[in-house]
């Protein structure tokens, strides 16, 4: 998926044109239209989400896991609150990378790069650990599924994103890629890393507080 | 095959790897082996899975099959090439981002790998989704013939819906969006003046993650339950098996390939237009892809998010669709029709692109109502998704939605209706040319607005309500489908046949197609409004007595279809190998793709196009739509077909020698040239000169190449700039001998002439015999001379040089000697060799004077030396020459030889004067 940005590099005649009156590389308008596509899986899973909460009498939420305990689903939302403040972090860390490369500094372009990616895996550690300990299961009730469906395509959607950063860290670290003029691919991972973070925050906001 | 003719050297493109192609065997081992290993690696993987968090049982099957068809899917499109580059490029190795080694076809092979050239891809798409269409057909077929009488014929009924079921999941997923996708293509980048896609690369990977995607739907009907028909609706798709469970990878792959296919679209449009293309100078093609593209990209993941809950409702367990559980089997049709019914706007926005091409081209006229059309494209691809729920009328869903639902529907109708206008207002008055195109484009309309009409009965609540789920929604759903999209894919591929091969087909197998295909269409459909009318259900394999006959009809109709099929199979496959050569613009068409040649070279363009106007401006006089200009190696200047660029072929002795015509004919084949041959013969045998240029002039005119050449009395460097005087010329062929041979070489000719024109000299190198000997065309008439004693008589040479002044002769001399001893005695030693030697003299005085010969003495009589020049040298006509005094039985023996080949007798006159030679 970075992979998509074949347009520019600076030497190549017609491909380093900005794309006509649009002044935007070919591979950020892609990274852009690929986003609205993606968001529109997650659009889906949460309608899905919203349809099933909606059937639940009386607005009666959390739904009852079981009816004879009167146990309900309950997300962790604390410790997720927590894990959440790492994603939105690395959102941050990742700007700084590209912020460094702006001014030249390779070095700090790097330490962005894996900072961001440490956030991005302390979180999916956080959440997989969420996972085991939560006490239900996607068989449990239409909830269940909603829950893990939404979570996992997240969790996988954040391990894409984390592919993509480690793409490009290969190239900052072996082909020397990216200059201040052109950085078509990590502006487009970093755009990418940004989307799944905004994602988190709408799906933490529904799923776990409200 | 076809391939893209004029693939005249790129050197701005000329940076790529240069590495030797590699066989087609490479790519298809690799894609066997990772097929393989990647169906292997899915089996581990959710073993593992399910070892490790302890499910039971471990041997769950679907999961497995899944997970095989999955990762095999992926496994092929990683083996097949498609993320080589990809690859490369994480690893961090150096890349080159225009990298073009994978462009292009020169043989069928480069349609069978990896290829980034979209012309190509175009190509692939059509040819694989057109086989998903006869598989289809067929599925099709076998429901008509079980549906031809009432009571169980020979399937089952859950093996009928797995027909029906994979029919229109393959015609859907496998055939319209992508044959739509494969003609825009071809042709969208070309129309709007771009050398390729904007991402070449992920345009391949777009065609390979279709291949899996048909070939898993193919498979689905025939490997255990796929009843669900192509909505998949729950609780009955979850409670399928194998065959459900490939529908939904194959789904996957179908809608991650239009995915990206339609960012592709995007992207390419937005930046990649020529200068000039504004987007209300743009072609109603473009426009229409451009919004189709936009529906797929936002639409497409929505049916594939109702896919991944189905599929874990059945084979992870969960309850997303079981009601006992909280789930809800009316969230499915709301999640699934929000893509779905977008996709039928997915399936006939491209359509109306290639109408509105068509009708134009064919009306003679501008397209009435260019900017209302164009909106209308975006109201119907805004509006389309906001009327979702009108396919869920009766489904129990919540009822306040049913009237907006209901009222968005028919607003839909507008827009549409907008375009129907134009497409009358363009026809009203127009100079109507009934080509095969227009035809079924004129058949579409037709088709669509009874389509449309029968649509506003479903999207009416009340009617709906009585309606739906009979043959009715049948019967519009393939109006719409049939007579609508399917009719404006072979509008475009009839219209674009000669642009994508560089062949004309058949206009009148094209009409028979049309017709067969209409009457039968109509005649399969039209009734089923009448049967759903009175309450026949669909997807149903059995039905009521009284529907009987109404179905044989339908069945027996349905037939006339696939025989028109067959006859558009044959008429596109020999049409691509035999049809007549088309030219750069058979339709007289305005916009860019008719303004370069068929098919279009290497990179579409070597020079910016410039627009300059709409693209049809039918009927306006001086009106221009674009201007393309030639690459430099061509020399700049407007590209046009006929207006053709100059090349100057300089050679005396050469110039009817094969070595030369030949390259001569390799470099016309490029489509750009014309050649005026110039034989400078300053001091040397002016009819000689001019009966070799007579036989290379020939030759030319028989290859269908615009020649024409004089012979100077003067030195080259002398007739290259007299000759340039008069016509400005491009290139330069200077044809020699060998270096040792050649005089002009010794005087450096080359040079001299590259300084004094200034042009670039192409040296063509020309072996001796190869220029004395006769070059094989059937504009040369090849004469065999039977002759003996009149060998070295200036009378035969005087009556063959008349002869080659009539038309062009290649000349072979066969000198029969009938010794009474043959072998080795002395006597026919020497005989021998005064007769070669008078052979050799004949051969050479008639190559001095411009006529090309060879010869041998021949041990026998005059009929063995016949048989030679019939079975050796191939020739059209045998001459005996004799003189006066001779006997008329020689020509009976030769006669008899020979069989049907021409036999004259030659009488030489001793007293004739020998021909004057030279000046």
């Amino acid at each position: 998926m970075a992979a998509e940005h074949t347009a520019t590099i600076a030497s190549h005649g017609d491909v380093a044109t900005p794309g006509r009156g649009s002044g935007i590389s070919r591979g950020m308008l892609a990274m852009i239209i690929f986003i609205g596509s993606e968001a529109m899986l997650f659009a889906s899973f949460f309608a899905a989400y919203f349809m099933v909460r909606y059937n639940i009498a009386d607005n009666d939420w959390p739904p009852v896991k079981d009816i004879a305990t009167g146990e309900r689903f309950e997300p962790p939302v604390v410790l997720t609150g927590v894990n959440t403040l790492f994603l939105v972090f690395s959102s941050f860390t990742v700007w700084f990378a590209e912020h460094r490369l702006k001014h030249g500094d390779r070095k700090g372009l790097e330490r962005g790069l894996l900072v961001t990616m440490f956030l991005g895996l302390t979180f999916l550690v956080v959440q997989i650990n969420e996972y085991v300990h939560l006490g239900f299961t996607p068989q449990d009730k239409a909830f269940g599924a909603a829950f893990y469906t939404l979570t996992g395509f997240h969790g996988l959607h954040v391990f894409v994103g984390l592919c993509l950063l480690l793409i490009c860290y290969l190239r900052v670290k072996r082909a020397h890629d990216f200059t201040p003029q052109w950085s078509t691919p990590l502006n487009a991972a970093s755009l990418y890393w940004h989307f799944v973070d905004v994602v988190w925050v709408f799906l933490y906001v529904v799923v776990y507080l409200i | 095959m076809a391939t893209h003719a004029p693939t005249h050297a790129h050197t701005e493109h000329g940076h790529g790897h240069h590495a030797p192609p590699k066989p087609l065997w490479y790519w298809w081992k690799r894609a066997i082996v990772w097929t393989i290993s990647g169906a292997i690696a899915g089996i581990a993987l959710v073993y593992f899975f399910r070892l490790v968090f302890g499910m039971d049982p471990l041997w769950q099957p679907q999961a497995y099959y899944a997970a095989i068809t999955m990762f095999a899917g992926m496994g092929f499109v990683i083996g097949i090439g498609c993320f080589d580059w990809w690859w490369a490029y994480l690893r961090g190795k150096r890349v080159d981002f225009e990298d073009h080694s994978l462009h292009g076809a020169k043989s069928w092979r480069d349609y069978l790998r990896p290829n980034t050239d979209h012309k190509v891809i175009g190509i692939q798409y059509m040819v694989a989704t057109f086989s998903f269409f006869v598989v289809g057909g067929l599925l099709a077929e076998l429901v008509r013939l079980e549906l031809a009488q009432p009571g169980m014929q020979f399937a089952d009924a859950e093996t009928y819906n797995g027909y029906f079921s994979a029919h229109a999941t393959i015609m859907i997923f496998g055939f319209v969006i992508p044959s739509f996708a494969g003609l825009a293509n071809y042709v969208l980048p070309v129309m709007i003046g771009a050398k390729d896609m904007a991402f070449p690369r992920l345009n391949a990977l777009s065609f390979w993650l279709l291949l899996p995607a048909g070939v898993m739907l193919a498979v689905a009907p025939f490997v255990g339950s796929f009843s669900s028909g192509w909505t998949a609706y729950p609780p009955l798709s979850v409670q399928g098996t194998t065959g459900q469970t490939l529908f939904e990878c194959a789904v996957q792959f179908a809608g991650a390939s239009s995915i990206a296919t339609a960012l592709n679209f995007l992207v390419t449009i937005m930046t990649m237009r020529a200068p000039g293309m504004t987007v209300w100078r743009m072609p109603l093609l473009v426009w229409a892809n451009a919004t189709t593209s936009g529906l797929v990209v936002f639409g497409t993941p929505f049916i594939a998010g109702s896919q991944f809950m189905t599929f874990f409702d059945r084979v992870v367990g969960t309850n997303f669709f079981n009601a006992a559980n909280g789930g809800d089997v009316i969230m499915y049709q709301h999640v699934f029709w929000f893509y779905s019914h977008p996709a039928v706007y997915i399936m006939m926005l491209p359509g109306f692109g290639i109408i509105s091409e068509v009708v134009s081209t064919f009306a003679r006229k501008p397209i009435f109502g260019y900017r209302a059309v164009a909106f209308s494209t975006v109201a119907i691809a805004l509006l389309g998704f906001g009327v979702w729920a009108h396919h869920m009328f009766v489904s129990g869903m919540a009822s306040w939605l049913r009237i907006p639902m209901m009222i968005t529907t028919i607003v839909i109708a507008v827009p549409t209706g907008v375009k129907i206008f134009s497409w009358l207002g363009t026809i009203w008055n127009g100079k109507i040319h009934l080509k095969t195109p227009m035809i079924w484009a004129l058949g579409f309309i037709f088709t669509f607005v009874i389509g449309g009409l029968s649509g506003v009965f479903l999207g009416t609540l009340t009617s709906d309500i009585a309606l739906t789920d009979t043959y009715f929604v049948v019967a519009h759903i393939h109006y719409v489908f049939f007579g609508g999209s399917v009719f404006t894919i072979f509008a475009g591929t009839y219209y674009w046949f000669p642009k994508m091969t560089g062949k004309m087909y058949s206009e009148t197998l094209g009409k028979w197609h049309f017709w067969l295909t209409f009457v039968g269409f109509n005649g399969t459909f039209f009734p089923q409004h009448w049967l759903g009318a009175l309450g026949m259900p669909r997807r149903v394999a059995d039905y009521d007595e009284r529907f009987a006959d109404m179905n044989l009809i339908v069945s027996i109709s349905s037939l006339g279809m696939v025989i028109g099929t067959a006859i558009f199979f044959y008429n596109m496959i020999y049409s691509w190998k035999k049809g007549a050569p088309a030219p750069w613009n058979p339709w007289r068409g305005r916009s860019l793709e008719w303004l370069v040649s068929s098919p279009p070279s290497l990179f579409n363009f070597d020079a910016e196009p410039q627009v300059v106007g709409g693209p049809y401006q039918y009927g306006i006089p001086g009106a221009r739509h674009a201007v393309v200009y030639a690459g430099d190696h061509l020399g700049g200047g407007e590209l046009t077909e006929t207006e053709k660029r100059t090349i100057l072929v300089v050679a005396n002795r050469t110039i009817a020698s094969s070595g030369l015509l030949d390259q001569v004919r390799a470099k016309a084949a490029e489509g750009f040239w014309r050649f005026t041959l110039v034989v400078p013969a300053k001091g040397e045998d002016h009819r000689a000169a001019e009966r070799r240029l007579q036989i290379a002039l020939a030759v030319l005119a028989e290859a269908g190449i615009d020649a024409s050449g004089t012979v100077e009395d003067l030195s080259p460097l002398e007739a290259v700039k007299r000759v340039q005087e008069e016509e400005p010329a491009h290139e330069i062929f200077l044809a020699t001998l060998p270096l040792a041979e050649s005089a002009w070489m010794r005087q450096d000719m080359v040079d001299r002439i590259r300084k004094a024109s200034g042009l670039a000299v192409t040296r063509v190198t020309v072996l001796g015999d190869d220029a004395r000997t006769a070059v094989r065309s059937g504009a040369v008439r090849r004469v065999a001379v039977i002759a003996n004693d009149t060998i070295g008589d200036a009378g035969l040479v005087a009556a063959l040089r008349s002869r080659a002044d009539e038309q062009p002769l290649g000349v072979v001399i066969l000198c029969p000697l009938s010794l009474d001893s043959p072998g080795c005695s002395d006597d026919a030693d020497r005989a021998r060799d005064e007769a070669t030697v008078r052979t050799r003299a004949l051969i050479e005085q008639l190559q001095d004077s411009g006529i090309q010969a060879a010869g041998e003495v021949v041990d026998g009589d005059p009929g063995a030396a016949a048989k030679i020049a019939r079975t050796d040298y191939g020739v059209d006509t045998v001459l005996v020459a004799s003189y006066r005094r001779s006997t008329g039985w020689v020509v009976g023996q030769v006669r008899a030889a020979v069989g049907d080949t021409a036999v004259e007798h030659v009488v030489v006159d001793t007293e004739a004067p020998a021909a004057p030679s030279g000046a």
